[in-house]
């Protein structure tokens, strides 16, 4: 268009939406460009600053930096690797084989918005810890083995637990391939003599390569951004990843130029990881087996193998879900948690533990905070991200792609990251210690979900819906309030529950942040775990597990409500 | 006194023109925009409703200017007071159908008994009356579309603005519907503007079609003098039911002309002159595919325009039939009631004399073709 045309479009209630998109802009770039900026400057905050690249240099003069590199991969894409290995397999078993009790199976996809994920690796420490962990424990009660197999504090136990964390993104992503496989693919296989096993592996698992490199991406990136596995699990092993370190260079030694520096080594690895996934994601599109038929795939007999399947079924059952479950709230019940008390279970049950951490200001004031912050958050950035894409999709005003860029640009971003600009914003002015800070720091974590979920709801909105209110009179916010919304209530309710949950659950955005009397959720969970009080640890987060499964259980059955990743 | 006016309209995507300098003015009426996907029509029609802004030019409804590039004027779509019938409905799938058509009313804070009366009135006229508390899912392709139109003259616009409406219905549906549609605009008496690349529908329902190509308004005129006397090439071919050669006029006396046609191995036709006139000159020949006579016997020796050829193929269409006869390097079809036989299929055995009526024949001058 012209340039004349353009204007004469503004004033066509584009300005509305158009500002409001940019405001949530700015709260999205700010600390961003803040981080970046503070990464280019040496001195100490509230001092004049020179620019220059000492940061740097001390990041890639310490000579742990190779090694924690190399710690950063081999944990990310080992734990993306088990993951959606594990997952792609279990969505085979369920789509396509004859193994009894897949059932099992089913419960997962849910099991993650239930389950923090500073309570999994609770209660893997618990199971896994060298000394007093429950399964060295057996090995040394009933086997006699007393040197320590299993340790939480390894890289391999870290990679255990992010990868079991992984598995229900790679279900997920792999499902729909093997459930809506164009069964005349493998048919004309058959027809060509290959028998099923060769079917199988020559026709049936390269073409889901391609979900799968997806899945696998999408969880190294995740391991990336991962705040609670290397601080409980790799710090006291000493096995330094950059979240950890970033960590540490704010936590111990407030050094904020530091922190931003490492930092964006870490924004830098996980925007080529977006990278790739964007890649990744635009090649399936293109080898997509998936067409909208409903196909019925046929299940294959696999015979005795099936007991091999069923075996793995029932393995991931016990490990992934069960067990943690399990142990989680056994230690919460027993009067302090040890080995031998452990195992003397149901004897000294009671709800002591709850009683206890109930009766803490900091974990009751914790709890209402994140309770609050959360549904006020989750509201606000829905709300945000529907008139992002609303502008993006359905005003005339030239430039909003860069609000796509914008938009998705914090999951680049680790949470973690994140709450280093708002320290380095808000340090030294009211808005620190307040649940502002707080509030914008989950606003623009959680932003991506709620802006990529309105974006897909509207782009498949057809757009004359919006042009037939708007040709028989009505104003944009008509045709928001009316037509837009209405129609986007079903992913609207969606996205609302999912950053909900999102937001109570919250560490990484939330552990620079808190202070004494500003207590915010899971983050009294941490603290509680780091002074050993492990039973505490336990009842507190039993509360948040039974928070969330009223929640997710509402959304589900009173809404019916779908969830995806 | 006009009801659109269009001047100098352009636009453009990228370095395409969607529409390309376009001007016209119409009356009261029916109007058609007719012609092949990518033509610009749905631009045009869009442009008027305010839904695209067109990069130059101006539009007025009524008396009113609606859009004015060089005038700085833009009124948007919902000041318009207009009706638009998209091409897949564009229902609001979480209203009913009283919903759906009373949105309009609702906005303009018009009181509820008279909304009601209205909504109930104009679903009455479209033939859904007790249909009012369905969904739009509820209901099939047709009731849909009816949904719509009642939706879009509820407000009694003074245009109503139709794109593709009919392209979703099956063909059966199609053709009752466009009949139906006609009447029904005319019982409401509001003009409408109505975009199909279906040159029938065009013809069934409008009082005038303009004929675009590329952006640019090719024809504009009544159907019937589209269909007999097209004024460019591209209209005549898209018209269809007829065959396309170039010739040369070679004499031109009276009201007559005298063309050679190169492709039939430089036989000469008689026919009538063009209105434009056409002294001599390159011209494109256009023979209406139906009015032309075909025999296996000469015809009589006063019969102008006969030609010799040999029939190819022959494809029945129930009812009617498509001969097509190769005359010197060019195939003619014939379309005709009749089954002509097919005597055979190899060489001489294929003969046949087709006669061409003047009224057959129509020129177009090469260089009108601006």
């Amino acid at each position: 268009m012209t340039w004349k045309a353009n204007r004469l479009a503004l004033r066509q209630g584009s300005l509305f939406p158009l500002s409001a998109s940019s405001l949530a802009a700015v709260v999205i770039v700010t600390p961003v460009l803040v981080v970046l900026w503070r990464s280019l400057t040496s001195g100490k905050l509230g001092f004049t600053v020179a620019i220059n690249v000492d940061n740097y240099l001390r990041v890639f003069a310490d000579k742990d930096i190779w090694p924690m590199l190399s710690n950063s991969i081999i944990y990310a894409g080992g734990s993306a690797l088990l993951g959606t290995g594990l997952g792609g397999l279990l969505a085979w078993i369920v789509a396509r084989t004859n193994t009894p009790g897949k059932g099992l199976v089913e419960l997962m996809p849910l099991y993650p918005l239930l389950m923090p994920p500073i309570m999994k690796n609770i209660a893997w420490i618990l199971l896994l810890a060298p000394k007093s962990g429950i399964l060295n424990g057996m090995l040394e009660q009933f086997l006699g083995i007393t040197y320590p197999v299993f340790n939480a504090f390894t890289m391999a136990g870290m990679i255990w637990t992010f990868g079991i964390a992984c598995v229900p993104l790679g279900y997920l992503f792999l499902l729909p391939v093997f459930l809506s496989f164009d069964p005349s693919l493998e048919e004309s296989a058959y027809i060509a003599g290959s028998r099923p096993v060769s079917t199988m592996l020559k026709i049936t698992f390269p073409l889901a390569i391609p979900a799968f490199i997806s899945a696998f991406v999408l969880n190294f990136l995740r391991a990336l951004r991962s705040f609670e596995t290397p601080v409980l699990q790799g710090t006291p092993g000493n096995i330094k990843v950059f979240v950890s370190r970033v960590y540490d260079s704010m936590a111990l030694e407030f050094n904020t130029g530091l922190a931003t520096a490492y930092s964006v080594v870490l924004v830098i690895l996980s925007a080529l990881t977006l990278y790739f996934y964007v890649r990744a994601t635009r090649f399936s599109e293109r080898y997509a087996t998936i067409t909208g038929k409903g196909y019925r795939v046929r299940v294959i007999d696999i015979g005795p193998w099936k007991y091999v399947t069923f075996a793995a079924v029932c393995l991931y059952f016990l490990a992934g879900i069960a067990v943690p479950f399990v142990v989680l709230i056994v230690v919460s019940i027993i009067p302090y948690f040890d080995y031998e008390t452990f195992m003397t279970f149901p004897a000294h049950m009671g709800l002591n533990n709850y009683r206890t951490v109930l009766r803490h200001a900091s974990f009751l004031n914790g709890l209402r905070n994140s309770v609050m912050l959360s549904v006020v958050i989750a509201l606000i950035t829905v709300f945000a991200g529907i008139v992002m894409a609303f502008t993006i999709h359905r005003t005339r005003a030239v430039g909003t792609k860069i609000f796509e860029f914008i938009g998705t640009l914090p999951l680049a971003f680790p949470p973690l990251v994140l709450s280093v600009g708002l320290v380095i914003i808000f340090v030294g002015t009211p808005l620190y210690n307040s649940l502002w800070a707080l509030g914008v720091g989950l606003f623009v974590a959680d932003f991506p979900y709620a802006f990529r979920n309105a974006s897909g709801a509207i782009v498949n909105i057809h757009k004359e819906l919006d042009e037939a209110a708007w040709v028989h009179g009505a104003k944009w916010r008509h045709v928001f309030f009316k037509v837009t919304l209405p129609i986007l209530k079903p992913a609207v309710g969606g996205a609302l529950f999912y950053i909900f949950i999102e937001a109570i659950r919250n560490v990484d955005v939330a552990v620079l942040l808190t202070a004494p009397g500003l207590e915010y959720g899971p983050v009294t969970l941490f603290e509680y775990f780091r002074v050993g009080q492990w039973a505490e640890a336990s009842a507190g987060g039993v509360i948040y597990l039974i928070i969330l499964i009223v929640a997710v259980s509402v959304a589900k059955f009173a809404f019916k409500m779908k969830f995806s990743l | 006194m006009a009801i659109l006016k269009v001047a100098g309209v352009t636009k453009l995507y990228k370095d395409l023109k969607a529409l390309d300098n376009v001007s016209f003015e119409f009356e009261k009426g029916i109007l058609s925009f007719l012609g092949p996907s990518g033509c610009g029509k749905t631009t045009l029609l869009r442009s008027i409703a305010g839904l695209e802004i067109p990069d130059a030019g101006s539009i007025s409804i009524g008396d009113k200017v609606q859009t004015s590039i060089e005038g700085g004027v833009l009124i948007p779509p919902y000041s318009r007071e207009i009706g638009f019938v998209f091409q897949n409905y564009a229902l609001w799938p979480h209203m009913t159908v009283f919903k759906n058509v009373a949105f309009a009313l609702n906005l303009r804070k018009v009181p509820r008994d008279e909304v009601k009366r209205r909504v109930l009135a104009a679903l009455e006229l479209v033939g859904l009356g007790g249909r009012e508390e369905r969904y739009p899912s509820q209901l099939s392709g047709g009731q849909q579309q009816r949904v719509a139109l009642a939706r879009s003259i509820v407000m009694e616009p003074r245009l109503i603005l139709l794109d593709e409406p009919l392209s979703n219905l099956d063909a059966k549906l199609r053709e009752e519907m466009r009949v139906e549609l006609k009447k029904l605009i005319k019982k409401v008496g509001i003009s409408a503007l109505y975009v199909t690349h279906d040159q029938e529908e065009a013809f069934v329902i409008s009082d005038k079609v303009v004929v675009m190509n590329a952006g640019k308004i090719l024809q504009y005129d009544s159907p019937d003098e589209i269909y007999s006397h097209p004024c460019d090439p591209f209209v005549a071919s898209f018209i269809g039911h007829s065959t396309l050669v170039e010739g040369h006029v070679i004499k031109a006396v009276g009201g007559e002309c005298v063309v050679q046609i190169p492709e039939f191995d430089n036989a000469t036709l008689v026919c009538a002159a063009p209105k434009m006139g056409l002294a001599s000159g390159p011209c494109s020949v256009v023979i209406k595919n139906g009015d032309l006579r075909l025999s296996h016997q000469k015809f009589s020796i006063d019969a102008i325009n006969v030609l010799e050829g040999a029939m190819t193929s022959r494809e029945y269409r129930g009812g009617l039939t498509d001969h097509r006869v190769q005359i010197g390097s060019k195939e003619v079809v014939v379309t005709s009631h009749r089954l002509c036989p097919m005597i055979s299929v190899d060489g001489e055995g294929g003969k046949v004399f087709l006669c061409i009526e003047k009224s057959a024949i129509s020129l177009i001058p090469t260089h009108a073709a601006v």
